[in-house]
């Protein structure tokens, strides 16, 4: 008997943190040509088109748009990456810890910054910056940068960029997914929503 | 009944099976049994393990991870044949892969996973050889299939005592399942580690048995206890315990392992070659993209270490340029000022080497000498006009000049 009311118990806890949990984690639904503003700064996006955006942010400055889903088609919005912090979140800032942004960082190393972050972070071996051009984010003189990968569960992705520094901060947008159909079919979308990606004046 | 139950529970706890750990022995490792011939898989649980491998392995030659140059698979192959013996090797199928970290396997059916970061890591054939003949080991003697049955049966243990502790349904019981429990996953734990120090045993066995020096097995721990003390001060953390053995450990601590293998090894092996100069030549095609990809991974006395230990055999273009990125990347001004004297040298040895031209440009930009960084980057746009940030390098000479 005395199983059964614990069991009881231990049922309506975790309907109570199922729930509240899925309130938690829901991802947010960015509707089509209505203003955004991205990871608290000043950069905001108006998307000429419908994406979510998922609610577990991977850095301090950053966060996730997709249309398919997580790791299929990532757009990863960087808005004002402060001097003496790392792109992403850290899993150990003493152990594991991340290439961090300097006030130093130029634009042309922006993507080694990236690539640096991409190897540390996934422990991989293979990453390849395939082409780095001058070229406009956010209305200003910024880098453009497309790259090869392949993650730990062995599937190529590709991925292309755009930064800016301004202020001495970073602002970035990368676009990654599976070099497999899902690249080329997201790539114009995310060319455009790119395009739409303000910053305050 | 709850009586009974729980004595039967104390009962199963007695009984949680103890493995029978070969203590490090101090006499060389004996000859391995005579090689029996081409294994088939007996049994429906070796036979599906062999089946679920065999698919991994179907991907596995797909992956683009794996490094696919002849000549580099070639001679990873001999090494292991030189190792553990022509009539071993032969089925060996292996793989190298892309992967910057220090690790190797072998699964059942014989599928050979050699990491870019352990190739990096070792200094000779013989280290090399004492890697893969430990994995050969894991292979010959079916440590795969014992470690899943004896997670079964560990798992099935604690199936019937969660059971039965909660027929019984008294404090005492469940008190008795949670120390079943962590017999059992300590039990586990153990027996992993005492695969590998049977693995560590068979691989010494065949190496005092093949031409190739023994004693290099303990270095190559020795090494690694160095690069993880390198890693650690770098972050500023405490130094590591090499000895002690932590409850769910997999491994037995480097400490232990770097003098059992060094009694392991045949005294009258002492004087053998151990292939450093054919090991040195081997790698050099690749040796500076394995470089890289470690210097990536942000852990930055680990990289130093690695760095200053390919250098004993004197200081490359190449390293210098390598010690240039890693103390770049980290950024600060102290780093500026070293990378740049690093590239400088680099390009004092290899006025040709573009990579070092770039580092170095950007590093004396960075650190205020505008017109000297110019030059480089100029020199490095001569070199690489068509290099993949060309364009960008340009703009980042125009910009300069207005400073």
């Amino acid at each position: 008997m005395t199983a059964v009311i614990r069991n009881t118990w231990v049922l309506t806890a975790l309907c109570l943190a199922t729930v509240a949990s899925g309130a938690v984690h829901a991802n947010a639904y960015r509707e089509k040509d209505k203003i955004s503003k991205i990871a608290n700064s000043s950069m905001t996006v108006t998307p000429p088109r419908d994406w979510n955006r998922l609610t577990i942010k991977p850095g301090k400055y950053a966060e996730v748009w997709t249309l398919d889903g997580e790791q299929l088609n990532d757009v990863t919005f960087y808005g004002g990456v402060e001097p003496g912090t790392p792109l992403l979140r850290e899993r150990n800032k003493k152990r594991d810890p991340l290439p961090k942004f300097t006030t130093t960082t130029l634009l042309v190393e922006v993507p080694e910054l990236l690539e640096g972050t991409y190897r540390a972070h996934k422990k991989i071996g293979s990453f390849t910056l395939t082409n780095t051009q001058p070229g406009q984010f956010l209305g200003r003189d910024g880098v453009h940068f497309t790259y090869d990968y392949t993650d730990q569960d062995d599937l190529p992705r590709k991925g292309e960029a755009r930064a800016v520094l301004i202020d001495k901060k970073l602002y970035m947008v990368t676009f990654d997914a599976p070099r497999l159909h899902y690249f080329n079919r997201t790539l114009s979308d995310f060319r455009t929503l790119a395009d739409a990606a303000k910053i305050a004046k | 009944m709850k009586k009974l139950i729980t004595a039967l529970i104390a009962t199963v706890i007695a009984s949680v099976p103890v493995s029978a750990a070969p203590k490090s022995k101090v006499v060389a490792a004996p000859t391995p049994p005579p090689y029996t011939g081409v294994y088939q898989p007996q049994g429906v649980d070796e036979i599906g393990l062999w089946r679920e491998d065999d698919e991994r392995e179907r991907a596995l030659t797909n992956s683009p991870l794996v490094i696919r140059d002849e000549a580099l698979n070639a001679y990873v192959k001999s090494v292991l044949c030189k190792t553990v013996g022509s009539d071993r090797c032969n089925t060996v199928r292996l793989y190298i892969l892309r992967v910057p970290l220090f690790n190797a396997s072998m699964s059942p059916n014989g599928t050979m996973r050699v990491f870019s970061g352990l190739l990096l890591r070792t200094r000779s054939e013989a280290e090399l050889g004492a890697v893969l003949g430990h994995e050969f080991g894991h292979f010959e003697n079916r440590h795969t299939l014992q470690q899943f049955k004896s997670a079964r049966s560990g798992t099935d243990l604690l199936s019937w005592a969660a059971l039965l502790a909660s027929m019984s349904g008294t404090r005492q019981s469940y008190q008795n399942f949670d120390s079943i429990r962590l017999s059992v996953y300590g039990g586990l734990a153990r027996f992993e580690r005492n695969q590998e120090r049977e693995a560590d045993l068979l691989g010494l066995g065949y190496l005092n048995n093949g031409p190739l020096r023994p004693h290099a097995a303990s270095r190559v721990w020795r090494n690694l206890i160095l690069e993880v003390e390198a890693s650690s001060a770098a972050r500023g953390l405490r130094k590591p315990n090499f000895n002690g053995v932590s409850f769910f450990a997999s491994h037995p601590p480097d400490g232990e392992r770097v003098n059992y293998l060094y009694a392991l090894a045949a005294p009258d092996g002492e004087g053998r070659d151990d292939g450093t100069g054919r090991h040195e030549a081997a790698l050099k095609p690749w040796i500076t993209a394995f470089l890289d990809d470690q210097v990536s991974l942000n852990d930055f006395g680990a990289s130093e270490f690695l760095i200053n230990s390919l250098a004993e055999s004197g200081w490359t273009a190449d390293l210098w340029r390598a010690r240039g990125d890693l103390f770049r990347a980290r950024g600060n001004p102290r780093d500026l000022m070293n990378a740049a004297d690093f590239y400088a040298k680099s390009v004092a040895m290899n006025s040709e080497l573009a990579e070092a031209h770039r580092g170095l440009g950007l590093s004396l930009i960075k650190t205020g000498r505008q017109v000297e960084g110019r030059t480089a980057l100029e020199r490095y746009l001569q070199l690489q006009p068509t290099a993949s940030d060309a364009s960008m390098i340009a703009m980042t000479i125009a910009s300069s000049e207005g400073k």
